[in-house]
């Protein structure tokens, strides 16, 4: 096949989707062809798009898998110095060796289970009672952690609306999950601040942001309500004085339509 | 000092070529509920599915090395793997038993990444409208090849139409998909 053929077939070849009898032809051509090359790459970013859904993983799969690496006698080496080595190219040179026991694996696994709990672990139950623009902010609270199964529960509540709290360099610094009269800070990108400041979420109301609750100097997850604000049309996050503001007075660091 | 949940999808690659299996169980958590989800669309059978997936994150484990930072994200470089094994595996099926034998309804918990999760649904989301802005005919030829795993030869028998009209909407409508993708900011789907 010719170079026009093959540029023809490239986006069927990203779904899969050529006769086998023609991969051969594709793939040779690929091989001597950068500018096909960057064309399928951009189809296969298309079709990674189309085929990515989120779905909860079968447990067990990961025991299965685990149990078909080869084994080792050799002892683990630590985590921290594995990444730390492999961001610093310290040991570079070192030959792939075999290092992990049944044990450490085991290890592994147990941290993959509790992933979900350690999510909701990091959750810290925000105060109440912010409502009202003349109240001071309450600081955060050391309460309970949520529930991993509340911001599970919340993603399969009909209706529920996934947020994206974006600044002018990234699309999603922040993102959110509500549902059900109550939010949840799932995953954050907020550098950490200093101890006399702290992150304040606010839900505009008529135009009006009003305080949701102090998300600390380093969010991560946490859970707050929006009783009395459901009707936000917008969710913004400022830095304030450590004990919160009435309203907002400090640096917008990130916002997002509800 | 990094760790597993601080490195980036290339780093943990580069730990996995010196056997780290935390690496593997990091990357397991990060991209393993779309790979799963992905063949499960495609092949409408979870333990298959499952099947596929360990398959991928084995090949991972022992061939660290095909996977190309500089040609796109580990996660579009995994679902690339899933889809074309089970597009391989429904191929191989006689009659395309699985839609008589489907179990997609099976209930399954396990450890899963609420942040990828969301994450996940998001991008869902923005593919979902994306598609929705497709003209009709090449919404369906897309999702007969990619979803229900046809070649574009038998897309056109099944809709009588010429093959080389089948090809032409695969085109165009790929190339719509990215134009608004791009426009929406979602370029790969690298939700690390």
């Amino acid at each position: 096949m010719i170079h026009e053929e093959i540029s023809e077939l490239l986006a069927t070849y990203a779904l899969d989707a050529v006769v086998s009898a023609e991969c051969a032809d594709i793939e040779a051509h690929l091989e001597r062809c950068p500018r096909c090359r960057g064309e399928l790459d951009a189809y296969r970013d298309v079709a990674a798009a189309l085929g990515n859904s989120a779905a909860p993983l079968p447990e067990g799969l990961w025991l299965s898998i685990v149990s078909r690496l080869p084994d080792s006698n050799e002892e683990p080496s630590p985590m921290p110095r594995l990444f730390h080595d492999a961001v610093n190219g310290t040991d570079a040179a070192r030959p792939r060796q075999r290092h992990l026991s049944s044990r450490a694996r085991f290890g592994v696994v147990g941290s993959i289970l509790g992933a979900a709990a350690a999510a909701a672990a990091a959750a810290a139950l925000l105060a109440f009672g912010l409502l009202n623009a003349g109240h001071t902010p309450a600081p955060v609270q050391a309460a309970p952690a949520a529930p991993a199964s509340g911001v599970v529960a919340a993603l399969e509540t009909p209706g529920h609306k996934v947020i994206n709290l974006g600044n002018g360099s990234a699309r999603a610094v922040a993102q959110f999950v509500l549902a059900g009269g109550r939010g949840y800070l799932v995953s954050s990108k907020l550098p950490a601040l200093g101890r006399s400041e702290t992150y304040q979420l606010w839900g505009v109301v008529n135009g009006q942001p009003i305080s949701l609750g102090l998300l600390g100097q380093s969010p991560s997850g946490s859970v707050f309500t929006l009783a009395g604000s459901a009707a936000s049309s917008q969710l913004r996050i400022t830095v304030e004085p450590s004990g919160g503001s009435v309203v907002p007075s400090g640096a917008l660091v990130a916002s997002g339509l509800v | 000092m990094h760790d597993s949940g601080e490195a980036s999808d290339a780093q943990l690659v580069t730990a996995i070529a010196r056997y780290s299996e935390a690496a593997l169980a990091e990357v397991y958590r990060r991209h393993g509920g779309a790979v799963f989800g992905l063949a499960k669309r495609v092949l409408s059978n979870a333990t298959e599915a499952e099947d596929v997936t360990q398959e991928i994150f084995l090949r991972l484990w022992n061939q660290p090395d095909r996977f190309d930072a500089s040609r796109g994200s580990l996660r579009s470089y995994l679902l690339a793997q899933s889809h074309a094994r089970s597009v391989d595996s429904v191929r191989s099926l006689s009659s395309r038993r699985r839609r008589e034998n489907s179990d997609v309804d099976r209930t399954a918990t396990a450890a899963y990444d609420l942040q990828h999760e969301v994450w996940d649904l998001s991008l869902a989301d923005q593919v979902a409208s994306a598609m929705n802005e497709l003209p009709k005919e090449e919404r369906q030829v897309i999702e007969l090849a990619y979803f229900e795993g046809y070649t574009y030869v038998e897309v056109a028998q099944l809709l009588r139409q010429p093959e080389g009209t089948v090809k032409s909407r695969i085109r165009n409508g790929m190339r719509r998909m990215r134009a608004a993708l791009v426009e929406a900011g979602v370029q790969g789907v690298d939700a690390s």
